[in-house]
């Protein structure tokens, strides 16, 4: 949706929904699967969400909930959660009741101000639709009989079961119940977990179970006989994809006022792993501060305070005084922790947790699978290796600091923020090579005992037959080629470093792939095969020396982890030297350049090769920046057109497109105060349409509303005669955003190309 | 027709009471100033008709495009018809959306527009039916 858009639809009311629908970002899919629930034809009896921490599985539910209320005459949403602060399961249950009741009422009644702010039950009944009124006075009453009594189980059972007896009376509706991992703490003799499985699964109501993706079933698993939820789904639900992240990050700034450039934006995503949460806890800090985020060390300064103070330090310490309530356990635990992460590998015994902790195995236990639950350890039966996010880490660096050797604070602000801005370039270095790797575990994954050109695997006669070769005249090369080669069958890739840690001091983890295999039926140990393989960076044909190197390190993985039968394969951008591929074929190594690589994708997986080929994923993209006045924009306009012809434009839209741009240039020159007197342009190319985005700095503020009249009338008003180029951008264009940021404004146009 | 006015930057000529004023490369705030002061000066010395020639013109922005809404007042005032000639498509469209074709016609070419004028009668001051002359 575009911001022109979102300035003229009347905002979608929230009720629980933290954030603006329009900032909810990458998860349509997951809230479409929820709403489908709410028909009484969905073929799905419930689902299952299985979160990763801070991945915003709440505000998932949440936002369904509000999306859900808005649907006025269907199901009621209902959202309940486990909060950490329930100290027993009759307390839960009674405000399961409550919850279920007042937001059943307040759906059927259009009034969503009961959700937030519950009336007394006895009201409720007074307040309940005429048709509900009879048995909720019922349910209530028997609630109040049971609350007496001393059957936990027999509450537990009402509370819980209210919404299959509101469905048999015609009040459908979507029960979301969240955090289920926070049922294990609750203190009393029923199986609450087992309790909730049998009520969805036997319900004729859609329940949607939500909680932490290590801690979900093991909750609803009912002991030695687990669930099988049958008719539900399930939704993983983990961090944004980078351009999902990407976009959040730029409509938090938009609508928080931060500013913000490409630069910061991508480390934002990549500090924070595409977590919603995170994401969002640390543009709201910027906002807060009032800070910008132009530069790295602006970043980086608000990441350090969000880890000593901010937000995303509360949530770290709150999950840790939930785990070990006293101070001097949590203060061993921060110890033992940051020690841990400090060995090689993360890792250490468990017997040296018991120890260290002066703790029983009927307290050590929980502690250790509530940190494994929370992901910020995994507990492996014997040791307990700690999680490798930086954000945790640097946390953990920082409170030991604070709380165990007890350091200065100012020491440990400068020390950390120094180090995490040595380490910001390198994260975003290591963005663009992973982004740029050829992701070798996907294409091994693929051989599935196909057949292929010999060539493609052998750098030395692909580039002897076909140097200087069209792909086209190579493509058929390869169709005639009689020496084939019998790709394994791949059962298993992974990256070299999931099999050999020491690998990733010497690359990036997606360079470097092992794949399991056979290469021939059946599957026998004499067919069983591994390929081990690597990615080299060299600029031009890799030489003898980095080869060695390169099959050394390859072969000593292969018999370090014991593998009886290895085959090397080394792929380099642009191939190999002649006395490289001499020692390859010594080695008995398969060698490829990027071109045979991809030629090789194309035969492996043709469709994949397809969208590579029309560049649908691959934008083109141009910037240009023009000096303010003088007819520039003329300069502007004349490269639009040469850029819009690559996309075979006609020329009625490439003129459309130019006087677009020409008036943005107008705009921009004319209403700003700007300071460096220049305007940014960015034109990309994408296989549909073309984004130009027009940005400028300094003060400006045409408003979208003041942007002229229609002909007849503009002769009349204001001199009649300006303010029309807003106006006339979006007659011209298929989508426009304005947007005014701290240091500027940012016009962005778009136009579809329509053949 | 007589070419006058040889000082101005705007090249323009005059056929008996029509004078005929051709626009620059780019219709821009500079240029349609000029349109404009030759075409007042052009009404001052008793033209009774005017013609904008748009045949050397590739782009035009909208804060030309408003002044050409000045000419068309002056021209009004003056009971002078005007005519656009030799539009592309780049300014027609322009024009459409801003306004002027509500106010002033447009002729394919400079001949086309002179006729048009001639149909009318410049002596007689009407106003020249509003639309593409083919």
């Amino acid at each position: 949706m575009s911001t022109d858009n979102l300035f003229k639809a009347a905002p979608a009311k929230r009720i629980l929904g933290r954030i603006a629908p329009e900032n909810f970002i990458g998860r349509s899919e997951a809230l479409s699967e929820i709403a489908a629930l709410a028909p009484s034809t969905s073929p799905r009896r419930g689902l299952l969400v299985h979160a990763a921490p801070a991945a915003g599985a709440s505000e998932l539910l949440r936002q369904a909930y509000d999306k859900l209320f808005r649907q006025r005459g269907g199901a009621s949403p209902i959202y309940f959660a486990f909060t950490r602060h329930e100290q027993t399961i009759a307390a839960a249950a009674r405000r399961f009741l409550h919850t279920f009741l007042s937001q059943l009422v307040a759906h059927r009644r259009g009034d969503h101000s009961f959700v937030n702010a519950p009336p007394a039950l006895r009201d409720l009944i007074d307040l309940a639709d005429p048709s509900d009124y009879e048995w909720v006075e019922r349910l209530v009453l028997t609630y109040e009989r049971a609350r007496e009594g001393s059957d936990e189980l027999a509450l537990v059972r009402l509370c819980f079961s209210a919404p299959v007896l509101a469905a048999a009376r015609g009040a459908r509706t979507v029960v979301m119940l969240d955090e289920i991992q926070n049922i294990e703490k609750l203190r009393g003799e029923v199986e609450l977990g087992n309790e909730i499985a049998q009520v969805s699964m036997h319900g004729d109501v859609p329940f949607v179970l939500c909680g932490l993706r290590r801690g979900l079933l093991d909750e609803l698993s009912g002991g030695n006989a687990p669930h099988r939820f049958d008719g539900f789904g399930t939704i993983h639900l983990e961090g944004l994809k980078e351009a999902d992240a990407r976009t959040l990050v730029e409509r938090l700034a938009f609508t928080e006022r931060v500013a913000i450039n490409d630069e910061t934006r991508d480390l934002v995503v990549q500090l924070f792993g595409g977590s919603p949460f995170y994401i969002a806890s640390f543009m709201y800090a910027a906002h807060r501060d009032q800070l910008s985020l132009t530069s790295f060390l602006e970043c980086q300064k608000i990441y350090v305070d969000e880890i000593l103070g901010g937000r995303i330090n509360r949530r770290f310490n709150s999950i840790l005084e939930e785990i070990t309530p006293s101070h001097t356990t949590r203060r061993a635990l921060i110890r033992l922790l940051h020690e841990a992460a400090t060995n090689a590998g993360g890792k250490s015994p468990v017997e040296a947790w018991r120890r260290r902790l002066e703790l029983e195995p009927d307290e050590l236990y929980p502690l250790m699978f509530a940190l494994h639950v929370r992901e910020l350890a995994s507990f492996n039966a014997t040791f307990m290796e700690i999680g490798t996010e930086s954000l945790w880490r640097d946390y953990l660096r920082a409170s030991y600091r604070l709380q165990v050797t007890v350091e200065p604070r100012a020491l440990v602000v400068a020390d950390t923020l120094v180090e995490t801005l040595k380490r910001a370039p390198q994260t975003m270095a290591r963005h663009y090579r992973r982004a740029a790797a050829l992701n070798l575990r996907e294409l091994l994954a693929r051989f599935d005992a196909q057949r292929v050109a010999a060539s493609l695997l052998h750098y030395d006669r692909f580039s002897r037959i076909y140097r200087g070769v069209e792909t086209e005249e190579i493509e058929i090369g390869l169709d005639a080629e009689t020496d084939l080669i019998r790709l394994p069958q791949v059962v298993h890739a992974a990256s070299c470093a999931s099999f050999h840690p020491p690998m990733l001091l010497v690359g990036d983890e997606e360079r470097c792939a092992v794949a399991h295999g056979f290469d021939a039926m059946p599957y026998t140990d004499a067919n069983e095969i591994v390929w081990l393989t690597a990615e080299i960076d060299s600029k031009l044909e890799a030489g003898r020396a980095v080869t060695e190197v390169w099959c050394d390190r390859l072969t000593q993985v292969g018999h370090s982890c014991g593998f009886k039968r290895f085959k090397l394969w080394l792929v380099a951008p642009e191939g190999f030297s002649a006395e490289a591929s001499d020692l390859l074929s010594e080695r008995d190594a398969f060698s490829s350049s990027r071109k045979q690589l991809e030629l090789l994708t194309a035969r492996l997986s043709p469709e994949a090769a397809e969208v590579g080929a029309t560049g649908a994923d691959a934008p083109d993209e141009f910037e240009m920046v023009i000096p303010m006045g003088s007819d520039t924009e003329l300069i502007a306009a004349h490269t639009v057109e040469q850029i819009a012809r690559r996309l075979d434009f006609p020329a009625e839209a490439i003129n459309q497109i130019k006087t677009a741009l020409i008036e943005a240039c107008i705009n921009a020159a004319e209403h700003s105060l700007s300071p460096d007197r220049k305007i940014y342009q960015r034109f990309r190319l994408e296989s549909d349409k073309l984004v130009v985005t027009v940005s400028s700095r300094g003060l400006i503020v045409p408003s979208p509303t003041n942007a002229g009249t229609n002909g007849s009338d503009a002769r009349e008003e204001n001199n009649g005669r300006r303010g029309w180029g807003l106006k006339l951008i979006r007659t011209l264009m298929d989508e426009v955003e304005f947007e005014r940021v701290d240091d500027g404004t940012r016009l962005r146009m778009t136009k579809y190309l329509r053949r | 027709m007589v070419d006058s006015h040889d000082r101005s930057p705007v090249r323009s000529a005059r056929s008996g009471d029509i004078a005929v004023i051709y626009a620059s490369d780019y219709l821009n705030k500079l240029s349609g100033e000029r349109i404009e002061r030759e075409c007042r000066a052009h009404l001052g010395a008793g033209c009774r008709a005017l013609v904008v020639d748009f045949k050397n013109t590739g782009l035009v922005n909208s804060i030309g495009v408003s002044i050409m809404l000045g000419v068309i007042d002056a021209a009004e005032r003056a009971h002078a018809p005007l005519v656009f000639s030799n539009v592309n498509s780049q300014a027609a469209q322009l024009f459409e959306i801003l306004g002027l074709t509500l106010h002033a016609s447009l002729a394919d070419d400079e001949h086309a527009a002179l006729r048009m004028l001639s149909e009318v009668n410049v002596a007689q001051p009407r106003r020249v039916p509003v639309g593409k002359h083919t």
